[in-house]
């Protein structure tokens, strides 16, 4: 029972940092005001070209690269549509979904090698000996490079949005845009930065989903809703990185704890174990979210021109 | 009265503006054909050909014809579902979800040869399959308007529930499930229970049909009844439909509840008109699909009819393509979603006079503000 346990928490650990990944990218964007809502397909291109670039070109440097690459041109995509011409972020994100389902699909037929063959996934950093240490041993050492990193994330996460002045702009952006043109702010580039930081951590979330351990991709929608969990804890974790990834956490035990009771108790349907993280979610957000600290103008379009 | 009198002007365009928004629509479509085929030419095929495949197997035959109708069933009835809450504000995006259950419904009655005629099974099964959606649309609406929960976020992860229910139910649930098939699925539905089709050798069935006849009636309910004007009313301007006195959380879980029975019954058309079993994933994308239709339509019902034709044609065309120039057959849903971006690329006057109407109401007194925030984001 005990092993089962130390195991659950490692595969939370391991499921949470994809989420905790996205996240960094998304409490910005939102704090600027713009709902990214395009993560869930940024996510699915970033664990595309993760494992593409892993198995084609053999250097797991280069898929980040090119996964930083694809994100930044994605985000960039949904800033143009949603700052510059101010569509609505709902339907411009559900509308890149769409694409990017459609497209990693198709990419992903086309590479008929990764099918079979797993790509590298990313390396553990503490020596093999280390793994063996009573429970913290695999629950940390044993961990790819990439948990660690995105358990370090949300602390940079913070304190780039409170103690620097970019992030004191990004916040006054999203709380008063006229407020921070008035005062000299570019609030459109603002909101393009943020808006490319959170294509880049989707798409690198994606990376870490699919190179993390699996080394594959699968076709029709791998993310399966990830994109959305992260937005529900952005609202819960009310925009602060730290908090937020508490909750990825959290949302990462729960697609954790249903593999690990997969295995050991049949009398529950495994189907209904499937739906635990997609339930958590919709209590969290019922029963976590405090109206208080919604970003005044989140999700709303900015017109320069408005007075 | 001022605010509802201003929102009217800004709802009704000049006719000089309906031509630009519909050029600019034919724009975006247009650029999105293109971009997509770019895409076409750089996966290894003609684009040309592949268009050419396309049409022909949208517009061929007959029996492409009849094909076209069967698939735009699902986009018809899921679009103006959409379309109602965009008139209201809302978004209701879990169509897939309410299309699942609606077919777990149907099925409950539908499998077993009850001895009933079948004018008096296929309702039954319609009314089971809309009582199973609707008391699952009612989880958002309830959350949305009385919590304030992101109706997005939470129709998603309920269509992600909706999924797995139904996979379990026709692979381990005794009564339903065809146990040991080779692929998940429900027992095949009674005879009784199964609509007619309507032209020899085709699978063509009511579901179209009854899909425009629900338009017609969504626009008459939404122009001419106090209904309807209270929905378009929270929709354009929520201040003004609380003065007027709508109850606009109890009318937030109405378009709700509505949109998912909408649902239900088009996942029930599916099971009984084309599929004759419930299959573990009988519908994918619909979701997106049925937001793509409403938006092209810009939340009309008389444009759903319209736009779910013609994504409809693009789907059951790009079927043909992907057979005759191999082309992957998730160009469908590329080619939708491109047309679609390159639309609200293109179209940003709507956007803006919308979002005026929102910055109007946020300089209004508390009560207002809780509004906005189940609102949410426009």
């Amino acid at each position: 029972m005990f092993s089962i346990i130390v195991d659950w928490l490692q595969a939370a650990l391991r499921w949470a940092a994809p989420l905790i990944v996205v996240s960094f990218g998304e409490v910005f964007a939102e704090r600027s005001g713009v709902i990214n809502m395009g993560i869930e397909g940024i996510m699915l291109f970033g664990a595309l070209v993760g494992v593409a670039a892993s198995y084609y070109l053999d250097s797991l440097l280069l898929a980040v690269l090119l996964t930083i690459l694809v994100g930044a041109v994605l985000g960039l995509a949904v800033a143009y549509l949603t700052v510059s011409r101010r569509a609505n972020q709902v339907v411009t994100g559900l509308m890149i979904n769409m694409v990017s389902l459609g497209a990693t699909d198709m990419i992903f037929a086309m590479m008929s090698e990764t099918r079979q063959n797993r790509a590298t996934t990313f390396p553990t950093i503490f020596p093999a000996s280390m793994h063996d240490i009573p429970v913290i041993g695999p629950l940390f050492f044993s961990q790819p490079v990439s948990t660690w990193i995105a358990f370090i994330l949300p602390f940079i996460a913070a304190y780039i949005l409170y103690k620097t002045r970019w992030g004191l702009n990004v916040r006054a952006v999203g709380d008063n845009p006229k407020a921070s043109a008035t005062a000299g702010l570019s609030v459109i580039g603002i909101k393009y930065q943020t808006v490319i930081l959170s294509g880049i951590f989707a798409c690198l979330g994606g990376c870490v989903l699919s190179l993390a351990e699996v080394g594959y991709f699968s076709a029709g929608g791998m993310a399966a809703g990830r994109g959305f969990i992260v937005m529900a804890a952005c609202v819960v974790g009310g925009w602060d990185p730290v908090r937020t990834a508490l909750i990825c956490l959290i949302f990462g035990a729960a697609d954790s704890a249903q593999l690990r009771i997969q295995t050991v108790s049949s009398t529950i349907p495994y189907q209904f174990l499937q739906m635990l993280p997609y339930v958590v979610t919709i209590v969290a957000l019922t029963i976590m979210v405090k109206h208080s600290l919604v970003p005044k103008t989140w999700g709303a379009a900015y017109d320069p021109k408005d007075v | 009265m001022n605010a509802s009198g201003k929102s009217k002007t800004i709802r009704l365009p000049l006719l000089g503006d309906m031509a630009v928004s519909f050029g600019r629509t034919l724009l975006g479509i247009l650029m999105g054909l293109v971009a997509s085929g770019i895409l076409i030419a750089i996966s290894g095929a003609n684009p040309f050909t592949a268009y050419g495949a396309l049409l022909r197997g949208a517009l061929g035959s007959r029996y492409a014809i009849s094909n076209v109708l069967v698939r735009a069933s699902p986009l018809l009835l899921g679009g103006i579902g959409v379309a109602l809450g965009i008139k209201s504000g809302l978004w209701n995006i879990g169509m897939e979800g309410y299309m699942y259950l609606g077919a777990i419904g149907a099925s409950v009655v539908g499998v077993f040869d009850l001895g009933l005629p079948s004018f008096i099974h296929i309702p039954l099964c319609f009314l089971f399959a809309m009582a199973f959606a609707a008391v699952w649309g009612a989880i958002p609406g309830y959350l949305k308007a009385y919590r304030g929960v992101n109706e997005v976020t939470c129709t998603i992860m309920l269509s992600y529930v909706a999924i797995y229910l139904t996979n379990w139910v026709v692979s381990a649930f005794p009564p339903i499930a065809e146990i040991g098939a080779f692929y998940p699925m429900s027992k095949k539905f009674a005879d009784s229970a199964l609509l007619p089709i309507l032209m020899r050798g085709s699978s063509l069935h009511a579901g179209p049909f009854i899909g425009v006849l629900l338009c017609l009636i969504f626009y008459f309910i939404l122009n001419y009844t106090p209904f309807g004007y209270q929905t378009k009313l929270l929709g354009s301007n929520p201040h003004a439909a609380h003065y007027a006195g709508v109850d606009a959380r109890k009318q937030m879980v109405k378009i709700m509840v509505l949109g998912a029975i909408i649902g239900g019954f088009s996942g029930a058309i599916e099971v009984m008109g084309l599929n004759r079993r419930v299959y573990m994933d009988f519908v994918t994308n619909v979701g997106y699909e049925s937001v793509a239709v409403a938006l092209l339509a810009g939340g009309n019902p008389i444009g759903v009819i319209a736009s779910a034709l013609f994504f409809a044609a693009l789907k059951a065309g790009g079927a043909t393509m992907s057979i005759e120039t191999g082309v992957s057959s998730s160009m469908n849903s590329i080619i939708i979603a491109l047309c679609m971006l390159f639309v609200i690329g293109v179209g940003v006057a709507d956007g803006r006079r919308q979002q005026k109407i929102v910055d109007n109401s946020k300089d209004d007194e508390s009560e207002s503000k809780e509004l906005e925030t189940a609102k949410g984001e426009v």
